[in-house]
């Protein structure tokens, strides 16, 4: 007789020992979400219920990774894995403990926003930029991970995230942004609104070139960016060549992954904890999973990050920001550019190489003359050496904010030393 | 994915009873395999099996979805209950699923479960091979892709009710691969998206080798104005970004695009672009779209002119869907998308098409692409290219940016076309608003005046 789902469920952890003794680890979600996507043209309400499973075993060999939608399809997607015979790798040590997850609350629907952010941006652009789509979810989500070591921990989670997508119209010409926005209460409508605004009118203003040399202002959004990309420093196992004796960044920049506030454990179901990666400009820490750690001798820094049930975990940046200990208000930031550029939007993702240490930033802004904004730069690059560009940071501002890319990238307005902009 | 149709069928009843609405069930049992091989090593082993049932009701402006895990006929119950209960109708009364009437489905499935493992088992061999004998330093995931995906669907210009099953099998090999070059070791990207097919082994040996053929030392391409040649069926990845999304019936339109309204003049004659989902030898074909419809092709641009849009059954005039109904999996709602963007060949031999060309650059391959509809432009990113200076391949590019607004792209395309129309197997997948769904195209040589180019720093 077939068992149910449950009993299957159940069965999951023995199963699993049966194949590979000490060496498994079991993964579950169950999550419940709406969304709500509004156009002009109409609207769309989604309700999901979501399962997932995901198994890593080291039979005989090298680690096999399965997902599927329900445990009996979980040993099925194992059994298909063993058809393939990875290189040898030990496991990782197993982490133990015990937590249970909190009791999960049904998801409400999301709020309908669109009219209210439509008026919102309207209002910013003077009517130079439409709302043209808003998809807003939110769920809660309740995770489990087991493994072989005896740990089984759970957690609840719940979230409101989403897209805006805007037009802007300049006579013959047109652009179209997206930005993503996550938080717990949701969004910043007047914050969300003019971010969109600049990211879409900025590029169709008048074409004014920006000087070719300047201080470089860069608005958290674009700092974040920057930050996402520099991201694989940290999960590296070796180092780029040209961070020399671990000097990454200029004296009073630090940098942080501090996922405490939105999650109690990683995707491994290590407890999350603060860790330091750049203290006064060096290099003084890495983000590592489990299989990271056992490569290394050392222990994991709860980084084992899952962004699907779909893919195993892998070492990877959770909520990343920069941090400084004498930072300074966005006023007096800008009151310091004597001549530069205030990078408020980025054109296109940034180009970040940090093999070859190079980047390139595409982006519309405003330029700044004796500390006030004067015109609009509706395109402007800068390109060169990563190294250079973290050594110049002058200073940080204390309006930290966070952006999903996709995980959460934090900073602040930032400001660069002198840079030649094309 | 075992239900009856018919008892599917009765329960979206409700749903599809007025004038103009829409009900269907989208279900998929997806069966992935993805190896990593580092240097003829395998490492990372992943298989994925999923199954996944949503209900869908459109009414004018409104739509509702509900998803569930599972594709057997409780999720299928469940998921109707939920549309139900959120589109304001009678729930559908709760009850204990039905046993499967025998095993015999699943039997057989087993047993075609079997073979397809077997076929894997030999490419992955075959692949190790290859690899082996043409790139023997390579960091490359290799994955399989089976979809299977039934439609049940009644109401709005469907058969009433209608019910279809189609299946796909698609392969990607996407990395890099060291290759010696004459100043040097180099790495370069490779992408290869291909149906699962007899002949799919020895396309990617025959793109391997000619992906380690020896090159010169790099300059930069330069930043301005161009002439540019898009190669070896590149042109596909062109006019899937400036064609294939501008005529997605949902697409944004703005002040820009509306020239691309229908009939309207905007490329030399000689120059057409079909979508055909019919070619199942490219990686965007399907037999039947995700709302269960036969696809037609559709002329995106007839002799220069502005041709139709491709339709769902949401967007469609009154001909009915083009079937252009794509989803990225069953938890998604439909969107019209295009799927293989093909450009029939013309005459004129590559030699030709250099001399024409006579001062420019000669492009074979981009790394991506992107379009903004709304403002009628796009870039397409590359990693190398040849310059031509007078008829004659010159030196070596490095990477760079092909960029410019769609009519002036199009309005710059010679009356000349390459004699074969080649696939480019390079371009794979698609995504919009989060959506990725498997595309492709097949293009001959194409000339294009006056395109922006920049170097990549």
């Amino acid at each position: 007789m077939k068992n149910t789902p449950a009993e299957e469920a159940a069965a999951l952890p023995g199963r699993l020992e049966e194949r590979a003794p000490g060496r498994w680890e079991l993964y579950s979600k169950s999550a419940e979400s709406w969304e709500r996507v509004s156009t002009p043209e109409g609207s769309r309400l989604a309700w999901r219920r979501e399962e997932g499973w995901a198994a890593r075993a080291w039979e005989d060999d090298g680690p096999r990774f399965a997902a599927a939608t329900s445990p009996g399809e979980l040993l099925a997607a194992l059994a298909d894995a063993r058809r393939f015979a990875p290189e040898t790798e030990p496991p990782p040590t197993w982490p133990n403990g015990a937590a249970e997850p909190a009791s999960a609350t049904p998801a409400e629907r999301p709020p309908e926003l669109f009219d209210e952010l439509g008026r919102a941006l309207t209002d910013a652009t003077n009517g130079a930029c439409t709302l043209s789509r808003l998809a807003v979810r939110r769920g809660t989500l309740v995770e489990r991970v087991r493994n072989a070591g005896g740990l089984d921990v759970g957690q609840t989670r719940s979230e409101l995230d989403g897209v805006a997508t805007a037009i802007a119209r300049r006579g013959e010409r047109a652009s179209e942004v997206r930005i993503a926005f996550r938080s717990f209460e949701g969004p910043d409508i007047p914050a969300l609104a003019r971010r969109l605004g600049d990211a879409a009118t900025l590029p169709l203003a008048e074409p004014a070139a920006p000087p070719s040399r300047g201080e470089w202002l860069l608005d958290p959004v674009v700092g974040a960016a920057l930050l996402a990309g520099i991201a694989p420093i940290f999960t590296s196992e070796r180092p780029p060549r040209w961070i020399a004796r671990g000097a990454l960044a200029a004296p009073d920049t630090g940098v942080a992954d501090d996922a405490t506030p939105d999650a109690l454990f990683d995707g491994e179901g290590v407890p999350s904890r603060r860790v330091l990666l750049v203290e006064e400009g060096q290099l003084v820490g890495g983000l590592r999973d489990l299989r990271a750690a056992q490569r290394r001798g050392l222990p994991s820094t709860g980084h084992g990050v899952r962004p699907s049930y779909r893919t195993p975990p892998a070492a990877g940046p959770r909520r990343i920001f920069f941090e400084t200990k004498t930072p300074r208000t966005p006023a007096e930031l800008l009151a310091s550019v004597k001549r530069g550029v205030y990078a408020s939007a980025l054109i296109s993702p940034p180009r970040i190489d940090v093999v070859e240490d190079r980047f390139e930033i595409e982006f519309a802004g405003i330029a700044v003359l004796a500390g006030r904004a004067r015109a609009p730069v509706p395109a402007a690059r800068v390109a060169g050496r990563l190294s250079e560009l973290l050594r110049r940071i002058q200073a940080l501002s204390t309006d930290l904010q966070f952006f999903p890319l996709p995980f959460a990238a934090g900073a602040p307005t930032i400001l660069i030393e002198p840079a030649s902009f094309d | 994915m075992q239900w009856d149709d018919a008892a599917v069928a009765r329960w979206l009843e409700p749903l599809s009873s007025r004038s103009g609405e829409l009900a269907e069930i989208f279900g998929e049992r997806r069966r992935e395999v993805s190896v990593t091989w580092t240097d003829g090593r395998l490492g990372d082993v992943r298989v994925r099996r999923e199954e996944g049932v949503s209900a869908r009701w459109r009414f004018g402006r409104d739509e509702r979805l509900a998803f569930v895990a599972g594709a057997n006929e409780a999720s299928v119950r469940e998921a109707v209950r939920s549309l139900r209960t959120i589109s304001g109708r009678e729930p559908l009364p709760i009850r204990n699923p039905r046993a499967s009437k025998s095993g015999q489905t699943e039997e057989s499935d087993a047993e075609n479960e079997g073979t397809a493992w077997v076929d894997l088992q030999r490419w992955s061999r075959r692949l190790t091979g290859i690899l082996g004998r043409h790139a023997p330093r390579h960091r490359f995931l290799w994955r399989v892709c089976e979809t299977e995906r039934r439609v049940v669907a009644s109401g709005l210009a469907a058969p009433s009710p209608s019910s279809s099953i189609s299946r796909r099998r698609l392969v990607s090999v996407e990395g890099t691969l060291t290759a010696a070059s004459r100043h040097g070791d180099e790495q370069r990207p490779i992408a290869f998206h291909a149906p699962d097919a007899e002949g799919t082994a020895d396309e990617l040996k025959a793109i391997l080798v000619a992906a380690t053929a020896p090159r010169d030392r790099p300059v930069a391409p330069g930043d301005g104005l161009t002439d540019v040649v898009l190669a070896q069926g590149c042109a596909a990845v062109l006019f899937h970004e400036i064609l294939g999304h501008a005529m997605e019936a949902d697409a944004a339109r703005s002040a820009l695009s509306s020239p691309l309204r229908e009939d309207a003049r905007v490329a030399v004659a000689e120059l057409d672009v079909t979508d055909d989902p019919r070619r199942l030898d490219l990686f965007g074909g399907y037999e039947r779209d995700d709302e269960g419809v036969a696809p037609r092709a559709v002329k995106l641009l007839h002799s220069g002119r502005v041709g139709s849009r491709l339709t769902d059954r949401s967007h469609a005039a009154r001909g009915g869907s083009s079937g252009h109904a794509r989803r990225a999996g069953p938890a998604e709602a439909p969107m019209p998308r295009c799927s293989n963007v093909v450009v029939p060949a013309g005459s004129a031999t590559s030699e030709e098409i250099a001399r024409r060309l006579n001062n420019g650059i000669w492009i074979e391959d981009f790394r991506g692409g992107s379009a903004q509809v709304a403002a009628g432009t796009f870039r397409l990113p590359f990693t190398r290219a040849r310059r031509v200076r007078r008829g004659r391949f010159t030196e070596e590019l490095g990477a760079g940016v092909l960029a410019g607004r769609t009519l002036e792209a199009l309005q710059g395309v010679e009356a000349v076309l390459g004699r074969e129309a080649r696939p480019c197997r390079s371009l794979g997948w698609c995504s919009r608003d989060g959506q990725v769904v498997p595309v492709q195209g097949e293009s001959p040589d194409v000339l294009i005046r006056g395109l922006s180019v920049r170097s990549s720093r």
